[in-house]
């Protein structure tokens, strides 16, 4: 079956590669190892990493918030253990509010969060990682990623463009949803469609990348959306001026920088 | 210098023409002020707050809170120097009178990599408890707190010097404050307290507590200091370690002089905290061993040395719902000579005052709402306080706060039961910018 999956892979890509830009390689099979290129392309491109982000938050009523962030990233190992440092500067009751992540997978997160006006850096239950980040529709798990580990993986199709991954959780009770499907380019890696299922199969959560580009090498996400498709509310988040490789240290991702944020690394290049 | 009006309301925005191409999210919100530029933000707040009990002995029992707050807060860097400010300016309703409160007024400097020096008027954290404080003896605010004010008034500022010096294994923290900081203490006059002397609930202006102060001399300055570090064990998750040292004073005038009046007395304290993953939460443990001017606790009029406890957990209990619980004990040491030498008297301290806290919060509807329930009970002294707040925004500026504060004790004199008759509610309606 995978063979033949392979086969049809080959045959359909030599027939779209008129149209679209050619594969940097045959069709991969193995549903595991397209799931683990995903993942690094996702969250561990190159070894540390900044970004500017905004998020627009509408629910279903059309009511709007705004978060604007600039967002850290070093990685401990590839594929493995990272840090994050998120300083938010909007609104403007958060501003020079500061979130520190260190993300463990397959075990519990350690966050920190510092608020300026008590001078005060809180440590918060790694909790669910499935909840709202900053109020948005964005989950924590969107944001830093969720262990490839954490689900068995099967390549349903190989189009021209995609490898259409089911995703279906090992440990159920744990996540909101029932199994989930990725579709990944094949060009680059990325996911550029995730839709969850219910238990009934239904479809009710879809995060899309909107825009993308290439930066120093790294296909980069520009623009991406989730949609709550039973509220109807979605959040659109942007990052603009990333930037890879900076030669960040552990210590910029320390209680330091929690009480005094690293300026140097946050300033946008000039 | 330019001012940069990154955040000023849209009204004022579009009043101005931009310099920047507006976008499709309405405002073009990347642009960065560049290195010579003032960030400038701030809020307005009404605030009003009744008494639903009435208080006997205080002369307007009223109003616990009126007042209208502007915070301006300034942020510029010289070369590599931060520099911010945060401005309150308030007119009150209750001690009648406009009033400047400088919450902020410092200087960052980095004095090596590994080196950083914090100078001028700050507020000032350290330690895990959650509204307990046993190794942070910086300024509090219990007349805010009580009051319901924001949760950040709850921290009073300090004129202070802060070296932090970072290591791999551990860091330094330390703090000189030139001239005592006391807490802004309950003095009677927004809320009444009870007076042992007296044996009653007293207020101002008769019975205002108005404390001798330390004078001003180099070895009457406040010393802290903090050794921390973190550690991964176990299952790799980070564990939070810390010692502290304090020379200073306590920050109420829990002494008495022999005319009968207040002071400040002298206070040393050690501690340690440690604080980490435990099954799906936090848990924080914290000591500390304050001693007094009174070692053998003989002196009625001192307050005797101390032992102090803290033990918590916080755990998400479903998505956005969070209980904290903590169990605080209080330890007055060399109990027997104070009771041989306080004349039997009935206000006298539990040898182990207990107390347990809970806080219970809750976020939904995109973080617009969030309830918050804290509560402190002792079993001990029999009383609680309670507060419950409800916080809603309407939109990225403005947001509504109701709340309460509530007492209860068994007994007059115990330390919450004497608010007893302070119960209060609020409201805050606040447009930051």
């Amino acid at each position: 079956m995978t063979k033949l999956t392979a086969f049809a892979g080959i045959i359909f890509s030599l027939w779209l590669g008129i149209s679209t830009p050619a594969h940097s390689s045959e069709a991969l099979t193995d549903a595991d190892a397209i799931v683990n290129r995903a993942n690094l392309a996702a969250y561990y491109a190159a070894s540390d990493g900044r970004a500017e982000a905004r998020m627009l938050i509408r629910d279903a009523q059309g009511r709007e918030q705004m978060r604007q962030f600039t967002i850290l990233r070093r990685d401990r190992e590839e594929g493995g253990e990272q840090d994050f440092l998120v300083v938010f500067s909007r609104p403007a009751d958060v501003r020079n509010t500061v979130f520190l992540v260190a993300k463990k997978p397959g075990g519990d997160d350690d966050r920190w969060l510092y608020l300026p006006g008590l001078d005060l850096v809180k440590r918060i239950s790694a909790g669910d990682k499935r909840s709202s980040f900053v109020g948005s529709h964005f989950f924590y798990e969107d944001v830093s990623g969720r262990s490839p580990r954490e689900d068995s993986h099967r390549l349903i199709e190989t189009s021209g463009q995609y490898y259409v991954i089911e995703n279906t959780p090992l440990a159920p009770a744990s996540v909101e949803f029932s199994r989930y499907t990725a579709w990944i380019n094949r060009d680059n890696f990325l996911a550029e469609k995730i839709e969850y299922q219910d238990a009934q199969g239904e479809v009710y959560r879809r995060v899309e990348v909107l825009q993308s580009e290439m930066i120093q090498g790294h296909i980069t996400v520009a623009e991406s959306r989730v949609e709550d498709l039973r509220s109807g509310g979605e959040t659109r988040l942007q990052f603009r001026y990333q930037s890879y490789d900076l030669g960040m240290g552990a210590e910029v991702f320390s209680e330091r920088s929690l009480r005094k944020p690293p300026r140097e690394w946050l300033r946008r290049a000039e | 210098m330019r001012l940069c009006y990154r955040s000023v309301p849209l009204l004022l925005a579009l009043s101005a023409p931009s310099l920047h191409a507006q976008d499709d999210w309405g405002e073009d919100v990347w642009a960065e002020p560049g290195q010579q530029e003032i960030r400038l933000h701030g809020f307005v707040e009404l605030a009003a707050g009744g008494r639903i009990d009435n208080d006997p002995v205080l002369a307007d029992d009223d109003l616990s809170l009126a007042e209208f707050r502007s915070r301006l807060e300034l942020e510029t860097y010289a070369d590599t120097v931060r520099l911010s400010a945060k401005l309150d300016l308030y007119a009150d309703g209750v001690e009648p009178g406009a009033h400047l409160d400088i919450r902020e007024s410092l200087a960052d400097i980095s004095l090596a990599d590994n080196a950083d020096l914090r100078l001028g008027h700050q507020v000032l954290t350290w330690g895990t408890g959650d509204l307990l404080f046993l190794n942070d003896l910086f300024a509090k605010d219990w007349q805010s707190f009580f009051s319901g004010r924001d949760d950040e008034y709850l921290k009073a500022p300090s004129t202070s010097l802060k070296l932090s010096l970072y290591g791999q294994k551990a860091s330094l923290d330390l703090v000189w404050t030139p001239e005592l900081t006391p807490d802004r203490f309950i003095n009677g006059e927004r809320f009444s307290y009870f007076s042992a002397g007296a044996g009653q609930q007293v207020a101002a202006p008769e019975n205002k507590i108005d404390p001798t102060e330390p004078k001003q001399r180099l070895a009457n300055g406040e010393l802290a200091a903090r050794l921390y570090g973190r550690r991964d064990l176990g299952s790799g998750s980070a564990t939070e370690w810390a010692l502290y040292a304090y020379r200073g004073y306590w920050k109420q005038p829990n002494a008495i002089n022999a005319d009968g009046e207040p002071y400040f007395s002298r206070l040393n304290s050690l501690g340690a905290s440690l604080r980490g993953n435990l099954a799906r939460g936090i848990a924080h443990a914290e000591l500390a061993w304050y001693q007094g001017q009174d070692h053998q606790g003989n002196d009625p009029r001192l307050p005797n040395d101390q032992l102090r406890l803290l033990l918590g957990y916080e755990q998400e209990l479903a998505p956005r719902l969070t209980l904290g619980l903590q169990y605080y004990l209080e330890r007055t040491l060399d109990y027997d000579a104070l009771s041989e030498n306080d004349s039997g008297s009935v206000y006298r301290v539990d040898e182990h005052r207990q107390l347990w806290t809970m806080r219970l919060s809750y976020r939904a509807m995109q973080d617009r709402l969030s309830l918050s329930w804290f509560s402190f009970y002792s079993d001990t002294d029999q009383d609680a306080y309670h507060r419950p707040s409800l916080s809603y925004k309407f939109n990225d500026n403005l947001n509504l706060t109701l709340g309460a504060n509530l007492f209860s004790g068994a007994q007059p004199h115990s330390f919450f039961g004497q608010f007893d008759q302070a119960d209060n509610v609020y409201a805050r309606l606040r447009f930051s910018y």
